[in-house]
């Protein structure tokens, strides 16, 4: 991305107070977030982020917004120096001005409405699905690993320069998706704070055995190598329906691996699949039920050790099953259960043929929605490793929020979650709101 | 006059034990009531209380109404937050759909409330809610009528009511007659219909100050269930837009925790063709246009 583009809007953010219209308007966003891992004693990150906004309005429902993001880090620990960005488009890469300062156009789209329907053209989020903490449809936009799941996914979601088009069509409405922008995972690398090294993630040469990683090439062809989707969705006799389809390149290349002179030479390979979906919620007196259901086509996974492959050719079937209850005034309890199914045994991958999560969320706000106490809870069955997220959250004024939450891994190191047993950490925050 | 409620109970305690009266005290007493009945209910020309209430709740609130609102929440500490938003309500018959968008402060920007009001008190509203930070829409279960709204000293129910107390859940009778902001208003008492509809509004009894000359609750005060101060409400800055009586600001002071909340509302406009669409889930994701 070209730095003048995130400039101009920073200036624009800059100058927030006093550009407020009926036409047009700027603000902007300030974060402040430090985190300090406790077993090792040492800050993980002490960032500032300014996330400005533009927006435009203007006659019959046209509308342009801009969003930037500048960020700076006093430690450089998550993503040390320059990351190359090989997964991401030119259109789409972060700016670095140096190891510890970037600048990103999150967003630009223009809004349009015409014959009923509504187009949003430009770079922008999609999200799919009903799940929180975990994903099962929202795949239309990649992930940046920076944090691994500790990011909002607001902000580790990278933005697609997506053709987005709603059309009504009798009690539902029609999502149309074309998604010429042919960005993947950012996945971490080795020398980064949160990189894999789970076997569920990477995969695991023999021991003392050279090996060799090979870039991930990204495919080029503009239109051929588009991603699609389609969503119906409804809200029919109180229940809110979609169906979902996406034809797509999985975000994580598919890391083939080949013996070469005494090397194993892992060639990743960027593969496509066929994503059938749909999710449905309905509200029960005090109870809110969510569900949501996805099956891949084509998925690769680790193989065991003793396999011909490395990597193991099989369909995926992925869904959550939530329940929301709010019976208590100000407080909201949530319980999830996620479950991935594919058709291989057990005995031939690294990865259990059924994985299942669960997941709990308590939040309780306090006077009158000023401070706001909250604890996540993640925990795979299958290696009784997961992840804990308590957090307090004040707002001190109508635009200034700070919190103080921690982030604790526990279990088997061979998780997703057990992987950064090591990295629990404590972490404070401030944001304002200009 | 007779207008504080609980006084009222304790003068109906003591009536409540004729027996033992002499019979010549009770003529007496009989004759003083029939002889003061007159001078306080009848030469008032009180009007009946339900009779009233049914012209409120029957007031003309538009199809459609559009307004920009700003909410002012003062804690007893007298820290005050403001947020600004956009509402839009429609009624199709006697359902009701509103959506509110958020405005201000900008990292509140773009939430969004939907709620689908439904007449039968049997069938649950239907409630969405859209955090941007989420990017989802989120359904969330239908609020108890009692459950506070979105921070405010104002309960679901009240906002739903837009300034009117549902005949179908209150015994009304009025009191007397006094003036509010220099307008004379009936005094209302109203009365839980029973105590589950009690429970379920929160407010045990409730005193209201209704202009009859333009059918609008011009103060309220509020009690809980078990009979406590609760909150004081007052309606100011009422003014005529597009033929319809508009209520453009309102105070609620919850006596119990201090806090207070003030309702501001600006560029109101009625029956403007506000599409279906307005109303959807689709429209919390894209935002205002």
């Amino acid at each position: 991305m070209r730095p003048g583009v995130s400039v101009f809007i920073l200036v624009l953010g800059a100058f927030a107070p006093v550009t407020h219209g009926a036409d047009w308007r700027a603000d902007m966003i300030i974060e402040a977030e430090h985190a300090h891992a406790v077993p090792d004693d040492r800050s993980q990150k002490s960032e500032l982020m300014l996330t400005p906004e533009l927006g435009w309005r203007g006659e019959g429902g046209v509308r342009l917004t801009a969003i930037g993001r500048l960020r700076a880090d006093g430690y450089d620990r998550l993503e040390p120096g320059r990351p190359e960005q090989h997964a991401v488009s030119d259109a789409s890469r972060r700016y670095f001005h140096d190891d510890q300062v970037e600048s990103e156009l999150r967003e630009l789209y223009l809004d349009l409405q015409a014959g009923g329907t509504w187009l949003r053209l430009g770079k922008q989020q999609v999200v799919w699905g009903q799940a929180d903490g975990l994903k099962v449809l929202d795949v239309v936009n990649p992930r940046r690993f920076r944090e691994f799941i500790l990011d909002e996914f607001e902000d580790s979601r990278i933005p697609l320069w997506t053709v987005n088009w709603e059309i009504p069509a009798g009690p539902g409405t029609f999502q149309l998706l074309w998604i010429p922008d042919r960005t993947y995972n950012e996945l971490p690398r080795e020398q980064d704070l949160y990189a894999f090294s789970s076997p569920l993630l990477v995969p695991t040469p023999p021991d003392n055995t050279p090996v060799e990683v090979r870039r991930a090439e990204r495919p080029d062809r503009a239109v051929r190598d588009s991603d699609a989707g389609l969503r119906w969705s409804a809200f029919l006799g109180g229940w809110d329906l979609t169906l979902n389809y996406l034809y797509h390149y999985h975000d994580n290349p598919v890391p083939f691996a080949s013996l070469e002179n005494g090397t194993v030479v892992v060639q990743p390979e960027y593969r496509r699949t066929h994503l059938f979906g749909g999710t449905f919620t309905n509200a029960f007196g005090d109870y809110t039920l969510r569900g949501e259901l996805a099956g891949s086509t084509d998925r690769w996974f680790p193989a065991a050790q003793g396999e011909q492959d490395n990597v193991l050719h099989s369909p995926e079937l992925s869904w959550v099953l939530g329940l929301d209850w709010q019976g208590l005034t100000d407080t909201l309890v949530s319980a999830q259960v996620f479950q991935s199914a594919v058709e291989l045994p057990s005995s031939r991958l690294v990865r259990d043929s059924v994985q299942t999560d669960l997941t709990l969320l308590i939040r309780r706000d306090f006077f009158h929605e000023t401070l706001t106490a909250e604890v996540i809870g993640i925990h795979n069955i299958n290696l009784d490793d997961g992840l804990a997220r308590p957090r307090l959250s004040r707002e001190l004024r109508s635009n200034i929020v700070v919190s103080l939450g921690a982030d604790v891994f526990y279990g088997d190191e061979r998780g997703r979650y057990g992987q950064f047993d090591d990295r629990d950490r404590v972490v404070f925050g401030i944001e304002v709101g200009l | 006059m007779r207008t504080d409620p609980e006084r009222m109970t304790t003068v109906g305690n003591k009536a409540e034990s004729p027996a033992r009266r002499s019979p010549l005290e009770g003529r007496l007493l009989a004759l003083a009531v029939f002889a003061v009945l007159p001078l306080t209910a009848f030469s008032s020309s009180l009007p009946d209380g339900d009779s009233l209430m049914q012209a409120v709740a029957d007031r003309d609130l538009g199809e459609t109404r559009v307004s920009d609102m700003t909410l002012r929440l003062t804690n007893r500490h007298g820290k005050t937050r403001t947020q600004e938003t956009v509402t839009y309500r429609k009624y199709y018959g006697e359902e009701r759909r509103t959506v509110i968008f958020y405005t201000e402060p900008s990292n509140v920007r773009g939430t969004a409330f939907l709620t689908h009001d439904y007449p039968d008190p049997d069938v649950d509203d239907d409630q969405w809610l859209y955090l941007p930070a989420m990017r989802k829409v989120r359904r969330i279960s239908a609020s108890s009528r009692g459950d506070y709204f979105l921070g405010t000293d104002l309960t679901y129910e009240d906002v739903k009511n837009e300034n009117r107390m549902p005949p179908a859940d209150y015994h009304f009778e009025a009191l007397a007659r006094e003036a509010v902001d220099g307008q004379e208003c009936i005094v209302v008492d109203a009365v839980p219909v029973s105590d589950d509809i009690a429970e379920e509004l929160g407010y045990g009894r409730v005193k209201v100050w209704v202009d009859p000359a333009i059918h609008v609750i011009r103060r309220a005060a509020f009690r809980d269930v078990a009979g406590n101060r609760l909150k004081q409400l007052h309606a100011r800055d009422i003014r005529q837009v597009d033929g319809i009586w508009t209520v453009h600001r309102m105070e609620v002071n919850n006596v119990k925790t201090g806090h207070g909340t003030v309702l501001e509302f600006d560029n109101v406009r009625y029956n403007e063709n506000l599409d279906d669409s307005t109303f959807t889930r689709g429209a919390l994701r894209r935002g205002r246009f």
